[in-house]
């Protein structure tokens, strides 16, 4: 009895992960795979994310030209855009594509299937989480490397910082993109819901006319939106208008709490 | 419960914003059963298995599947059941062979031999998208074998398919039932219940109106029978076999409704009367007759009586 007690003892020392955790890890696993795999064979999905980051950078990027302006912080308007368009990609796949792909799977019963297969809840969103992280490095490498032989590349005064507020800002707005995908009631409804709260964000302080040029209230609302307070956190390292750090802050405790309440919905 | 039971469920209620769906249920499911639920649109059983699979949670009652609380033991139980649901799809682009491999836990989960066994295995490359109904519902069927399960549910398992391909299905779970697998069948085919299962419950509003296998509920709900002949003579006689309900003559056919026996009486009543008329029919209920008279008589036994026959 004392020898198999040690025994056990050991093996339980030894073996942190339960049987079911090893399970649901391999799970998890074959999720992101399946996941990732799935998201390269939706060309639609990818062009959104992609192509409109891209293509909206190209247009606004040569209206205001290359030469610094004041409206710009002194900053060619160029490189402005090139570093501010790095976070629509952020917010095309947290309130878009996220969204849209998690409800659509939800009204087919897609989550169901995987639900009663024993797919753990918390997996499906674990591996949304890792896609949207992903599909967000993919389509950023994309957009500098088309804004590159075009506009140039801003140099980056603080690499550290700019690198805390994209990943504290890709986890928020991909965590958010859960959250809503797990509410919304449609695929249709998540579309709709997405497109309005990407476009004002998009347009006020982000890709859109620079704040020195909005109206005292417009400039007012954009400094409280959540993409631009990312943009924010992500453009004044980078282009060294300032250390961003308040604006890091807020994307931080964005992220904390978006996380949070996404894994709270998928009871993680 | 018996020691081999697989199902048990005790006075379970399941309402949705105040429209009650599932009302003071029990249903017992024994090892190696093949069980059906069956009943019409609106009856029950969908959220009845959906309670059983942990995805809803009931709001009244015991449940036990495989011994386990479907909600509290969800992640030991899922992987236990091997379950084809009512309303679910797959992601579009997600292939045949893909899938298999996804939803399979461990390796050799006998997926190519499922493929082979359900005619699939040509179609491993397609996307789901591209499956027909018939090969989407032999899809998930696939799915829900993988791993032996040691319950299988299955929800409108033939629902879109063709003859031809619900024949095929139906080998499939004769199949399951010949090597012990416990299945719970979701339907409102009643041919399909009548052929594949050893004990039916009729659920109507949420309650259980009878169970028993098909044959019992055939004799308790559709003990009746017609015979039909041409005949010119008088039939004067046949009122008074014992059996007789009703005797009708039209257009030169007589119609005899009775209890079963009216079979062998009128047999009996035409032989010494020359030669049989060659259009002699019989028309004996089958199960469909048989729930569509308890249906009839519904209101008076809602509630009377449980599924707990289960086989032991």
């Amino acid at each position: 009895m004392t020898t198999e007690r040690v025994r056990d003892t050991r093996q339980s020392l030894a073996r942190p992960m339960t049987e079911p955790d090893r399970r649901a890890t391999s799970a998890t696993r074959r999720l992101i795979g399946t996941e990732l795999r799935l998201l390269l064979r939706d060309p639609l999905t990818l062009t959104f994310v992609v192509a409109f980051p891209v293509v909206t950078m190209l247009v606004i990027g040569g209206s205001f030209g290359t030469t610094p302006e004041k409206a710009f912080s002194g900053q060619n308007p160029a490189h402005w855009y090139v570093a501010s368009y790095v976070t629509v990609v952020i917010g095309a796949t947290g309130l878009v594509m996220l969204p849209v792909h998690l409800a659509s799977y939800r009204e087919r019963g897609v989550l169901r299937r995987f639900a009663v297969a024993g797919f753990p809840r918390w997996s499906f969103a674990l591996a949304q989480l890792t896609v949207g992280l992903m599909a967000i490095a993919v389509s950023c490498a994309l957009l500098l490397a088309v804004a590159a032989p075009v506009y140039g590349l801003p140099g980056v005064h603080d690499p550290v910082r700019v690198a805390l507020g994209m990943v504290a800002g890709s986890v928020a707005f991909v965590s958010l993109g859960v959250l809503l995908g797990t509410v919304l009631p449609s695929a249709r409804a998540a579309q709709a819901v997405g497109l309005l709260l990407l476009f004002p964000s998009f347009l006020l302080g982000v890709g859109g006319p620079p704040p020195a040029a909005l109206g005292t209230v417009l400039r007012t609302l954009s400094g409280y939106l959540p993409l631009a307070v990312v943009t924010s956190s992500v453009r004044e390292p980078w282009l060294g208008l300032g250390n961003g750090t308040g604006a890091l802050l807020a994307s931080t405790s964005m992220a904390v709490v978006a996380l949070l309440l996404a894994a709270h919905r998928t009871k993680l | 419960m018996t020691n081999s039971g697989v199902v048990m469920v005790r006075g379970l209620r399941k309402a949705y914003g105040g429209r009650v769906v599932v009302e003071d249920l029990d249903l017992d499911v024994a090892a190696g059963e093949v069980v059906g639920l069956i009943g019409s649109n609106g009856a029950g059983k969908t959220t009845t298995v959906e309670c059983l699979q942990g995805l809803r949670r009931p709001d009244a009652g015991t449940v036990r599947v495989l011994g386990l609380d479907p909600q509290r033991d969800a992640e030991r139980l899922r992987p236990m059941i091997g379950a084809q649901l009512q309303s679910s799809a797959l992601p579009d682009r997600l292939r045949v062979g893909e899938a298999v491999r996804l939803f399979a836990r461990r390796p050799g989960s006998q997926g190519d031999e499922l493929l082979d066994r359900f005619g699939l295995a040509p179609r491993r490359g397609s996307a789901f998208a591209d499956l027909s109904g018939g090969e989407r519902q032999r899809l998930f069927l696939v799915l829900a074998l993988l791993d032996d399960p040691q319950l299988v549910i299955l929800d409108e398992l033939t629902q879109g398919l063709d003859p031809a391909a619900r024949r095929e299905v139906w080998t499939a779970v004769r199949q399951l039932q010949e090597t012990g697998t416990t299945v719970l069948l979701v339907t409102h085919e009643l041919a399909e219940a009548e052929e594949l299962c050893d004990r039916v419950v009729v659920l109507r509003t949420g309650r259980v109106l009878d169970t028993g296998t098909p044959a019992e509920l055939v004799a308790r709900h559709g003990a009746h029978a017609t015979v039909r002949f041409s005949w010119s003579g008088d039939v004067d006689g046949l009122t008074e076999l014992p059996g007789v309900r009703e005797v009708t003559r039209s257009a030169g056919v007589v119609t005899v409704h009775g209890q079963r026996q009216v079979i062998a009486q009128v047999g009996a009543w035409l032989v010494p009367r020359g030669p049989v008329p060659t259009d002699l029919r019989v028309e004996v209920p089958d199960l469909e007759a048989a729930l569509l008279a308890l249906l009839d008589a519904a209101p008076a036994m809602t509630g009377a009586s449980r599924a707990t026959g289960a086989r032991s």
